[in-house]
């Protein structure tokens, strides 16, 4: 760090600043792009075995608890304990933080990471995310666009989450079965076109996004492209794929 | 003596017979294997791929076939790690041969949607080569083993010898059946017809969660018939694949 403050003494006083300025006041916080995220990264409780998981927690003074809470409340300590930076992100959960002048650590990128998805929301924030990152390698499985997701179950509790998406999807399960024409097309696993089919659920006024259709798709095994119609697929995809492969495989 | 198979779609497996690059797996996707070998063995400015061209001679061992499109699957068979579908499939082990874990990973996939519905065939090209499912990974009861080389063959005029139209009424809700919409028995001697939705509806009777079945009785003769064969039949191939 030694070179971090040579280089860049200017910078300093207002980095600093901006931390103490965070850490004494909370100030108004912008809705609209500011988002906190812990500078230290939280340690991995939930891969943490029972024992590891005792010592930690009783170091704060706190007794022995079943698995899944002494994870929560390590969570929730390292939250209290811990500074935040600023960061550009676009949006912020609504705050559930039980004092004002913790609120902020409760914002919605800290605890993206933190807390595990509930099992049934394969196609959480979190998956997309990973989702993205991966298609630089002209994932098939994702080429769906990250964007495509139009159903915000803006403030809504988990499970409440699941029941609507079972709904939506018992409500395209009805759709598909409804229409003979396409349900025959899936009974002789002729691939549907994903476009295709979202634009027509969204006329039947079946609001699914596309991961969470895609999923679904999958579940069913129900063969789909994500190729436009009368578009050519992409080139010489499988050159590059399989060279990588027959190294690894090579090795 | 090949089979033929018409209508092919295969997800291939090469096996590197080169000394100095022996024991390497390729895997591609065809319509043709017999063609695509060739390419393969007669390098890149044949059509072969990069990785395999110079490196032969490359040998086809086995291959996993379905009348749809593979591409997915070929991806994922390449790509396992990077495969959301196969998330709980581990690392190459130090002990195990390339061979070994590519059979591995297709094991596993046989086993998980979006390909555990589907009709397909796993076929060994070559016996000497074949290694078995391991018992936890056994493929679903669907899912046929096959041995020896295919051909793919041009597929025939569709429905030549097709039955009377206005004569044909569905075995199951006695509507009128038209050609697009008309399934038949896989069993030439039996004299069932029918909607290709009402068949499947009623092999779903057992699973009522899923859309696609996999298979079930014949109501007519009561034979038990694969959903992939009724399909291949409909569209006018022989019933295997």
């Amino acid at each position: 760090s030694a070179v971090f403050v040579t280089d860049n003494l200017n910078m300093l006083p207002k980095y600093i600043g901006k931390h103490f300025h965070m850490h004494i006041i909370s100030p108004p916080r912008n809705k609209k792009h500011r988002t906190l995220v812990p500078i230290t990264p939280m340690p991995h409780y939930s891969d943490m075995d029972t024992p590891e998981l005792k010592n930690k927690l009783d170091r704060f003074g706190v007794r022995a608890l079943p698995k899944r809470q002494m994870i929560l409340k390590l969570k929730e300590i390292h939250q209290y304990t811990h500074q935040l930076v600023n960061s550009d992100s676009e949006d912020e959960a609504p705050c559930v933080g039980p004092v004002a002048q913790t609120e902020a650590v409760h914002s919605k990128s800290g605890e993206e990471e933190d807390v595990e998805p509930p099992s049934n929301s394969q196609d959480s924030n979190a998956s997309t995310a990973t989702s993205s990152e991966e298609s630089e390698r002209h994932n098939p499985e994702l080429c769906l666009s990250s964007g495509g997701d139009s159903d915000s179950d803006g403030g809504i509790s988990a499970s409440q989450a699941a029941t609507r998406l079972e709904d939506r999807l018992q409500a395209v399960r009805s759709f598909i079965l409804s229409d003979s024409s396409l349900y025959s097309q899936i009974l002789q696993y002729q691939p549907l076109v994903l476009s295709q089919l979202q634009e027509r659920l969204k006329a039947a006024g079946i609001r699914l996004g596309a991961a969470k259709l895609v999923n679904f798709l999958d579940s069913q095994c129900i063969t789909f492209t994500t190729a436009k119609p009368g578009q050519a697929a992409p080139t010489r995809r499988r050159v590059r794929k399989t060279g990588k492969k027959a190294k690894a495989a090579g090795k | 003596m090949a089979q033929e198979v018409e209508n092919f779609f295969g997800v291939y497996m090469l096996y590197c017979l080169n000394p100095k690059f022996k024991g390497r797996i390729y895997i591609g996707f065809t319509v043709d294997p017999e063609r695509r070998l060739r390419q393969h063995n007669a390098g890149r400015h044949k059509g072969g791929a990069k990785r395999t061209s110079g490196r032969g001679p490359w040998y086809a061992i086995a291959q996993l076939s379905t009348s749809t499109s593979t591409l997915v699957f070929e991806w994922a068979w390449q790509n396992p790690h990077s495969s959301r579908r196969l998330a709980h499939v581990c690392r190459r082990g130090r002990k195990e041969s390339g061979l070994q874990f590519h059979w591995r990973v297709v094991s596993n996939m046989l086993r998980v949607a979006p390909w555990s519905r589907l009709p397909l065939t796993a076929r060994w090209l070559k016996r000497e080569y074949k290694v078995d499912f391991e018992p936890a990974l056994r493929p679903p009861p669907h899912v046929s083993l096959a041995f020896g080389a295919v051909r793919a063959k041009k597929q025939r005029p569709v429905d030549t010898c097709e039955d009377r139209e206005e004569t044909c009424r569905c075995f199951l809700c006695n509507g009128p059946l038209m050609t697009w919409e008309k399934l038949r028995c896989v069993h030439a001697s039996c004299g069932m017809r029918s909607h290709v939705i009402c068949l499947a509806k009623r092999f779903l009777r057992p699973e009522p969660s899923h859309l696609l079945p996999v298979g079930g009785r014949c109501p007519a003769c009561h034979r038990d018939v694969l959903w992939g064969n009724l399909i291949r039949v409909k569209q006018g191939c022989a019933g295997d694949a």
